[in-house]
């Protein structure tokens, strides 16, 4: 039941409510699921998906049925992989084998871990890992072989993490370290899920000869939700915003939290925002590759969540203070416009864009690169839907002969005017002419003519006393 | 093999002594840079640059330097444009025309007589953009030109057009579509930028200030110039093709002025929007004050209409015909030329 605090709230925001009504009563899954027909272990996993994470279990169960499993498998196992590698209760000697050789669990039946940290909120799930490895088996090996090769990858990668002393006490030092563990958690992912779509027959496999556009799609989520999570992070003294960028604005990490280094602070999530703000063009591009209505929802609905979360971080303190979050009712409106096609999804980060850019702040030490980046998504997004087309009457040539021949017709347009004028006049007095004279002929009196033509004259200016005048005018000549 | 040679009208200009620096550095060719001025102070020379002053409204002695240059390429840089109020309007349209239709006429004709083999011209985004009261969002090459009604814009178009329809298999020509162009000497762009701090007129923002628009570093647009060279030479896949170089970096008019304000120590103090609408009316009232006092306003609607909409180009077919790619970026750009101009600025005020 809604509080009365909220109530009120949404009172005074009503498209707020209006989203989230339209949401729940208009949005049918792209593919239905039938539960029934599901086995024992299999539901367990869609279980451990609720569990692990809300936003992206809503969009991998609405996926084709054709990868509703895989993904929802490859899901999980990576959630797994991640339980170990957060877990510090784990000794290093233990975690690190564990870790690099994650992919050869999935292929022992029965496999489960007990060792993790009481406080894993995530621990249950490799308890009972039995049941995902049940479930992996059992798809298509072409599936298996891409799920392996990223939880390898990722595994050794987060090993090296681990493993590096230097990383544990002082986190991420320079960009290139940023954006490689970004890879790592990331990147991966987004090559994975792209050749599960590819071999689905979902995505277009030029994809896959684009490596840089998969790997944006992961480093824009991910790095969205490193900007978020700052203060979060913190608490769980970890850091994963590099050095290299916060040591520009402040001394000590810790000191961005401080009251008093506000503008600093601002200007240090200002270029970690840039940072994620480059890869945006890169995701639309990728969008536009994808074949299937829930291959796309799923891919673009946290996309334009990302980039509605990089605008209420923009030039927001509270993200120092506080977890900051779209409100549910921006949140429904954007998985609205992002389940549908291409063009809104680009009318979204266009909105958001343009909101990021009017909140640009010139004592910024990135407003020009900060404007520069928001003009560029905005020309990209106009290169793939144009809003203008050439005009038709293409006004070409302009050439200096064209000019002058212009000219000499317009020259000899206004002589033609001249010439037209002059031969109506002409024709008007000779025919009057002409009529005055046989008029004259015929006997006609223009001296009496000329007189009443006064009187009548001198009426019409002066209402009465020169009309007693003409009266009597008249009766004189009346005689004749 | 003999070097090719390289003539560069307005050879000293601030575009053209950028051309020649960039011809230099490649070192493959021999230069000669024509001008109506000799190279002023404090700009950079070229001891192997031949150096020659010709007026090209004088078709007897540009012909009689080009037959003695006996150029391969010829790239005509020279240009004039109304400054303030007449820049968007068709006042001063003869001085404008002159030296842009009349004077490229005579480039053309001298250059076929002495044997050059390609012409490069030095034209200007206005020939389609100029089209003051439309938007123009991403346009590219196939948007016609013709439209423009500004005296400029038409000079341009006019003189692109008998550039492109002189193209001939031995006479192969082409036109770069230049954005606005700012660097260190730029005559225009930085300078009236940084006006408007003296003036207190940086916290007006007019419009909704989202309106993109093109500029260029100079070098970049130099470089373009170079590109095009060698390919007229080589493949001439650009011969007869007309071609917009920017920046690449579409912002809006408000953002560029407060990155140069930037560069000058300078940060509006608080700032106001003033809409679009009303922006127009102070414009045309702007323009009848300047009329019936007989002063010379800067601000007009032109003004406003180029600060309000949006005007900007793909530089999409440079990149894939040329090869171009804009070497320098704005703020790399912005802060070089900013540097100079406050060098240049505090040595006037020393002497």
């Amino acid at each position: 039941m809604p509080s009365v605090t909220s109530l009120a709230w949404y009172a005074f925001h009503p498209t707020q409510l209006r989203s989230i009504i339209q949401w729940k009563v208009w949005h049918n899954p792209v593919h239905e699921r039938d539960e029934r027909k599901d086995s024992e272990t299999l539901k367990r996993c869609f279980h451990f998906l609720n569990q692990t994470s809300r936003s992206f279990a809503a969009v991998i169960l609405e996926l084709h049925p054709e990868l509703l499993v895989p993904v929802t498998l490859f899901y999980i196992i990576l959630r797994g992989l991640d339980t170990v590698e957060d877990d510090m209760t784990i000794p290093l000697e233990e975690k690190e084998p564990l870790l690099r050789n994650f992919q050869d669990v999935l292929e022992q039946d029965g496999w489960t871990f007990n060792d993790s940290g009481p406080n894993e909120k995530d621990r249950q799930l490799l308890v009972e890992f039995d049941c995902v490895i049940a479930e992996f088996k059992k798809i298509k090996p072409a599936y298996k072989t891409i799920i392996k090769d990223i939880t390898k990858r990722m595994g050794s990668g987060m090993a090296d993490y681990a493993a590096n002393a230097e990383h544990n006490i002082n986190g991420v030092n320079t960009v290139k370290d940023y954006e490689l563990y970004c890879h790592y958690v990331a990147g991966l992912v987004g090559e994975g899920c792209t050749r599960l779509f590819v071999e689905a027959g979902l995505a277009n496999a030029h994809l896959l000869r684009k490596p840089e556009l998969m790997e944006s799609m992961g480093q824009f989520l991910q790095q969205v939700n490193i900007i978020r999570d700052v203060r979060e992070d913190l608490d769980d003294k970890r850091r994963f915003w590099p050095k290299e960028i916060w040591s520009k604005h402040v001394d000590k990490f810790e000191d961005l939290f401080e009251e008093e280094n506000k503008d600093k602070a601002l200007a240090c999530s200002s270029e970690m925002i840039l940072t994620a703000l480059n890869r945006a063009d890169d995701c639309l591009y990728y969008l536009a590759g994808l074949k299937e209505q829930s291959v796309f929802n799923f891919c673009a609905i946290p996309q334009s969540m990302a980039i509605a979360t990089l605008d209420i971080c923009f030039q927001n303190h509270d993200i120092f203070k506080k977890n900051v979050k779209i409100t549910k009712g921006d949140a429904c409106q954007l998985m609205i416009e992002s389940s549908q096609n291409l063009q809104l999804v680009c009318d979204v980060f266009k909105r958001y864009v343009r909101k990021i850019h009017s909140k640009n702040n010139p004592h910024d030490p990135n407003f020009l690169k900060i404007s520069i980046v928001c003009g560029k998504i905005e020309q990209f997004i106009e290169t793939i839907f144009p809003s203008q087309k050439p005009p038709v009457d293409v006004k070409n040539p302009a050439s200096a002969e064209e000019a002058a021949r212009l000219k000499a017709q317009a020259l000899e347009a206004r002589w033609d005017n001249i010439y037209m004028v002059l031969a109506v006049v002409l024709t008007i007095v000779v025919i009057t002419g002409l009529m005055l004279i046989v008029a004259y002929f015929a006997g006609a009196r223009f001296d009496i003519a000329w007189v009443q033509f006064k009187q009548q004259l001198g009426e019409l200016l002066f209402s009465t006393a020169p009309a007693n005048a003409s009266i009597n005018a008249t009766a004189d000549h009346s005689e004749l | 093999m003999a070097p090719t040679k390289v003539l560069v009208t307005g050879g000293t200009g601030f575009l053209g002594s950028e051309i020649v620096k960039a011809l230099v550095e490649t070192s493959m060719f021999c230069i000669t840079a024509i001008d109506i001025n000799p190279p002023s102070l404090g700009t950079s020379t070229f001891s192997d640059v031949r150096y020659i002053r010709a007026n090209i409204l004088q078709p007897e002695e540009l012909q009689k330097v080009l037959n003695e240059a006996r150029p391969d390429v010829v790239i005509h840089t020279v240009g004039v444009y109304p400054l303030g109020a007449a820049r968007y309007s068709m006042k001063g349209k003869e001085a404008v025309f002159e030296i842009n239709v009349e004077g490229t006429k005579n480039i053309i004709e001298a250059s076929k007589e002495c044997g050059a083999r390609a012409l490069c011209y030095t034209s200007s985004v206005t020939v389609v953009l100029d089209e003051l009261e439309s938007e123009f969002r991403n346009v590219d090459e196939r948007w016609g030109t013709g439209r423009a009604t500004t005296s400029y814009g038409q000079s341009k178009a006019i003189s692109e057009h008998l550039v492109l329809s002189a193209n001939r298999p031995d006479f192969a020509t082409c036109s770069m579509r230049s954005a606005p162009i700012f660097g260190p000497h730029d005559p225009a762009t930085i300078p009236t930028i940084h006006g408007c701090i003296a003036k207190g007129e940086t916290p007006f923002i007019l419009g909704s200030n989202t309106n993109l628009q093109d500029y260029v570093y100079v070098s970049n647009v130099a470089d373009a110039h170079v590109l095009a060279v060698r390919n007229l030479l080589g493949p001439a896949t650009a011969a007869g093709e007309a071609f917009f170089i920017t920046n690449g970096e579409p912002i809006t008019a408000r953002d560029l002025c407060i990155a140069v304000w930037k560069e000058f120590g300078h940060v509006p103090p608080f700032q106001v929007g003033i809409p679009e609408g009303l922006a127009w009316w102070l414009g045309l009232g702007a323009e009848w004050w300047s009329w019936v006092s007989g002063t010379k306003g800067t601000f007009s609607r032109g003004v406003i209409l180029d600060a309000t909409k949006t005007r900007y180009v793909s530089i999409e077919k440079a990149r894939r015909v040329l090869g171009y790619q804009p070497r320098v970026g704005l703020p790399e750009a912005l802060r070089i030329s900013c540097q100079h101009f406050k060098q240049q600025w505090k040595d006037q005020a020393k002497r």
